[in-house]
């Protein structure tokens, strides 16, 4: 551990100064370029998420990172420390593999322990440390069993102790709960962020399941083509998408093309020129200007849908009903508005059966519509 | 009303019942069939070679049995077989290690080129190895004339070396499914945990591959000891049992002292056999399935980096030197004692006689493998009858049983009526079926495995009987598998050796026969040029075999065989 500095100002500070930066890094296989210039920085104890389509790098990334992968060009920086050169069984980073990696010939807690025998703890000191993170992941009943002698879940929580037995400084997680079935994944979410946010470790997540990253994380990561696209928040990936792909790579969007016919630099409410008439909205982004050409972000759960079509109200769009399927929570709709089909989410459907029969719908946009510009999206 | 409609339902059907009949039992008379030819071809000459070790010219006796026990030559001759045994298969596995560990996880520059080395030795016959130490280190070879040394390769040592050499493939391919198997992963996880390379072998990867190390040390064990060319041409004074057996037999006629060695032969091989298939079934680690993905190559410390690269290439190449100096020889009437370069090996008449005859065994040897190992397979995977694990076992048992004692066998078992059929080419094709009939069997069984029975069931739903469904659905998805037990039962027998040397007749010779004669008297030219040949006519094989596998992904089941 570092020397604690005077009344903890040193502290602070250190706090202050990011646990992992990747700097610039590309990778090639070959003449393959898989990370083309990757930068990042992650703060301490934060759980940042790579997410991206398969083939886009992360778990290559995730790997350079772990030490399995030489990096092509590039630093990565841990703690202060540039560790490009360090093979893994030196670096203070532990992975827990997709598929755990736990040793097959040996008991629960002999791989719980591994790490501290390679690193030469002593007997009773590693009995101790075994325990404790047996009980921290609530196995310490299961301490003699064979690995294959475990589900699924009990496994996962064992490649995580195992991961955790030697506190590193950042923890990587590879695809930690796609061998799950669907409801254990919810259960292991909600524990392993649980865990993460108590130890205070910083983690690196990866995954290829969007929901599952806007749920577990402090922040995205998403990734396309050995690029990062955009790095925020969940609430800013979903509701600032930097481009069309992020926009729709986290949910479904309806886009609608357009162009800023004014801005009101005051109450920042601006009037979008659309082929479909004049949507009203209010800008909470200072990236457009008057008279760019832009495309609105409209969510399907967003958009208002209803019954009554005739009343000429600003941002209501009349459009016909091609489909509603009811399914309980929620009802999807198809609506088709000119040329045009746009997906609503009906959270609460209580006219059902009436919106069953209905051949015309109103649909109302919001007024908190995100706006691409023109270059962020292809025409 | 629902008792007229039963009976006039009964009534339609009884014209029909004799062939209903037929249809539901087809698999199980098609299985009796089968189980009567093993059961004559493969282990009534067995029996014959059982018998004929206990039966005296006054019935039964234990005399030949003392005799083997209380001559030193004998306790020698098996002494010598089992350290060649265990020398050998410690040997194969410390370098069909480190070859299948390069190759797996060295560097991506290596790993190439070495796999095609370690697997070049399966299109040679086993017995080039012996040939090219002769050419290398007999009492004319290269290197003997050139450092004028005065050794004896004849014995011991020279019979370790080639064999050695030639069961380097099999326990590369057998340890290299192994670690392809394993998980990379286990090794990253013990390496991320501040495992050093050595620590990593030590308490990961050797335990989680022990189960599949044992299997190839009992298996390699068992074809060693059972090996004939090799020891038979190197051997010099040493004995063996395999070409003792083989001296008792044409030297001796002594066929109760050559039944008694094969019975000493045998019992391990069957012993191991049990071990092989029923202890260790089912002892493998099993891991989470992830993606299976290709181990990328470590920092290996140089601590296990250089022995393993000093043996690798050491293994490399002898084997590569091996070839080439057969290569050479072939184009010389003795090489580095005759220095004319000489075509005449090639064109030799009992040469090309003996590989035409060769072919000629072999294509039948493969016809008759292919439909009964298809047929097999398909009663064992899909047949509902008691013993059906039974007619599996003794159906892949042929190639764990040496050759030596089926050569025995089929000489004790049909050299007389009812059913002589010494003397003539089926003796020789039939023998090589049922030696390699285990490889059709499996390629046919995993083929099968890949075929769902809804299949042949939507047939039968659809209204086809078990013929038309045998014949129309069943057959062309096999065939893939009838190729390749065709292709592979014909290399085999066109380069097996053990078995043949003592059913050829004379004036009909075979190639390995022939190659195992020349390299005896010393025609070494002769002898390279035709082991040349078999070369070239294994090779094309493999390439129709790689071919077929890569276009039906029948692959492993057959690749992965041991010869």
């Amino acid at each position: 551990m570092k020397k604690k500095g005077i009344a903890g100002y040193m502290d602070s500070k250190e706090n202050e100064k990011p646990m992992l930066i990747l700097k610039n890094i590309h990778k090639f296989y070959g003449t393959n370029e898989v990370l083309k210039g990757v930068s990042l920085e992650v703060k301490r104890g934060e759980l940042v998420t790579f997410v991206g389509p398969s083939g886009c790098g992360k778990t290559t990334l995730l790997r350079l990172i772990g030490g399995f992968t030489d990096i092509s060009l590039g630093d990565i920086i841990l703690d202060g420390q540039r560790i490009n050169d360090l093979p893994p069984n030196l670096r203070d980073t532990r992975i827990c593999f997709q598929n755990y990696a736990l040793f097959p010939h040996m008991t629960v807690a002999e791989n719980v322990g591994y790490g501290l025998k390679i690193n030469k703890w002593p007997k009773d000191k590693t009995a101790a440390r075994v325990r404790e993170l047996l009980e921290m992941v609530e196995l310490e009943a299961f301490g003699d069993r064979m690995i294959d002698k475990l589900s699924g879940g009990q496994q996962q929580r064992v490649a995580f102790a195992r991961a955790l037995s030697l506190e590193p400084k950042v923890l990587l997680l590879d695809e930690p709960l796609s061998n799950l079935d669907a409801n254990l994944r919810l259960v292991m979410r909600e524990e392993i962020r649980k865990l993460q946010e108590r130890l205070h470790i910083t983690t690196v997540f990866v995954t290829h399941d969007q929901f599952e990253a806007m749920a577990i994380s402090d922040r995205l990561v998403v990734m396309k083509d050995g690029r990062i696209e955009q790095v925020g928040t969940p609430i800013e990936i979903y509701e600032k998408p930097a481009n069309e792909f992020i926009a729709g790579f986290v949910g479904y969007v309806n886009f609608m093309e357009g162009r800023i016919a004014s801005i009101d630099e005051k109450t920042r409410d601006a009037v979008i020129a659309t082929e479909y008439g004049k949507i009203g909205i209010t800008l909470e982004q200072d990236n457009v200007q008057n008279g760019d050409e832009v495309l609105m972000v409209i969510r399907p759960e967003s958009v208002n849908i209803s019954l009554n079509c005739g009343g000429k109200s600003q941002n209501v769009l009349c459009g016909a009903l091609k489909s509603y399927m009811y399914a309980g929570s929620i009802a999807k709709c198809t609506v088709t508005i000119g040329d045009r089909t746009m997906i609503i989410d009906q959270y609460n459907p209580r006219d059902a059966q009436h919106f069953k029969q209905a051949e015309r719908v109103e649909v109302e946009i919001p007024r908190s519509v995100h706006l691409l510009k023109k270059n962020d999206f292809i025409l | 009303m629902a008792t007229a409609e039963l009976s006039l339902k009964l009534q339609a059907s009884s014209g029909n019942r004799i062939k209903d009949f037929l249809n539901a039992n087809l698999i199980n008379i098609l299985a009796a069939v089968l189980f009567l030819l093993l059961a004559f071809f493969l282990l009534y000459p067995i029996i014959a070679v059982l018998l004929k070790s206990f039966r005296g010219p006054s019935g039964f006796t234990l005399k030949y049995y003392q005799a083997f026990f209380s001559k030193n030559y004998y306790f020698q001759s098996l002494y010598n077989t089992l350290l060649l045994g265990v020398i050998n298969t410690v040997v194969c596995l410390v370098i069909g290690f480190c070859l299948a560990y390069m190759t797996t996880r060295g560097p991506w520059l290596l790993r190439k080129p070495l796999k095609i080395i370690s697997l070049i030795p399966l299109i040679a016959p086993p017995y080039l190895f012996a040939l090219s130490l002769i050419i290398l280190f007999g009492r004319n070879g290269l290197v003997t004339r050139a450092l004028d040394l005065h050794w004896e390769l004849y014995g011991f040592g020279g019979v370790v070396i080639s064999q050695t050499l030639a069961f380097i493939p099999l326990a590369y391919m057998m340890i290299e499914s192994t670690l392809m198997s394993l998980n990379p992963n286990l090794e990253e996880s013990a390496y991320d945990m501040g495992a050093s390379e050595a620590t990593i072998l030590r308490t990961i990867t050797i335990p989680l591959l022990a189960p599949g190390l044992l299997k190839a040390a009992l298996l390699i064990f068992v074809m060693t000891i059972a090996e004939f060319g090799n020891a038979a041409i190197l051997g010099g004074r040493t004995p063996f049992l395999a070409p003792d057996t083989y001296t008792m037999i044409t030297g001796e006629s002594d066929f109760n002292m050559g039944s008694v060695l094969s019975v000493v032969l045998i019992a391990p091989c069957i012993l191991i056999f049990f071990i092989h298939n029923y202890l260790l079934e089912g002892k493998k680690f099993t891991t989470i399935g992830g993606k299976p993905v290709a181990s990328e190559p470590r920092k290996i410390t140089p601590l296990i980096q250089v022995p393993f690269v000093i043996i690798t290439t050491v293994a490399a190449g002898a084997i590569l030197i091996c070839f080439a100096v057969v290569f050479a020889a072939s184009f010389y009437k003795i090489l580095g004692v005759t220095h004319n370069f000489v075509l005449s090996n090639y064109l030799d008449f009992t040469s090309n006689q003996a590989i035409y005859n060769s072919i000629r065994v072999s294509f039948v040897a493969a016809v008759i493998g292919a439909i009964i190992g298809v047929l097999l397979a398909y009663v064992i995977v899909r047949g509902k009858f008691f013993g059906r694990t039974f007619i599996e076992m003794v159906s892949l048992s042929g190639f764990a049983l040496p050759g030596t004692v089926l050569g025995i066998g089929y000489l004790l078992a049909f050299s007389a009526p009812p059913l002589k059929l010494t003397g003539g080419i089926m003796i020789l094709a039939l023998n090589c079926v049922f030696r390699f009939l285990a490889v059709g069997v499996e390629a046919g069984i995993s083929k099968l495995h890949q075929i769902h029975i809804e299949i042949e069931e939507a047939s039968a739903d659809l209204g086809a009987s078990f013929l038309t469904t045998f014949s129309r659905i069943v057959l062309p998805i096999m065939f893939p598998a009838f190729i390749a037990g065709f292709i592979y039962t014909f290399m085999t027998a066109i380069v097996s050796l053990s078995a043949v040397v003592f059913l050829v007749s004379p004036g009909f010779e075979l190639a390995a026969v022939k190659i195992f004669d020349a390299a005896v008297y010393g025609e070494i030219g002769i002898a390279s040029a035709t082991t040349m040949k078999l070369v070239l006519i294994v090779m094309i094989c493999m390439m129709i075999l790689n071919y077929i596998s890569k276009k039906t992904r029948l692959g492993g089941g057959i690749a992965k065989k041991p010869a």
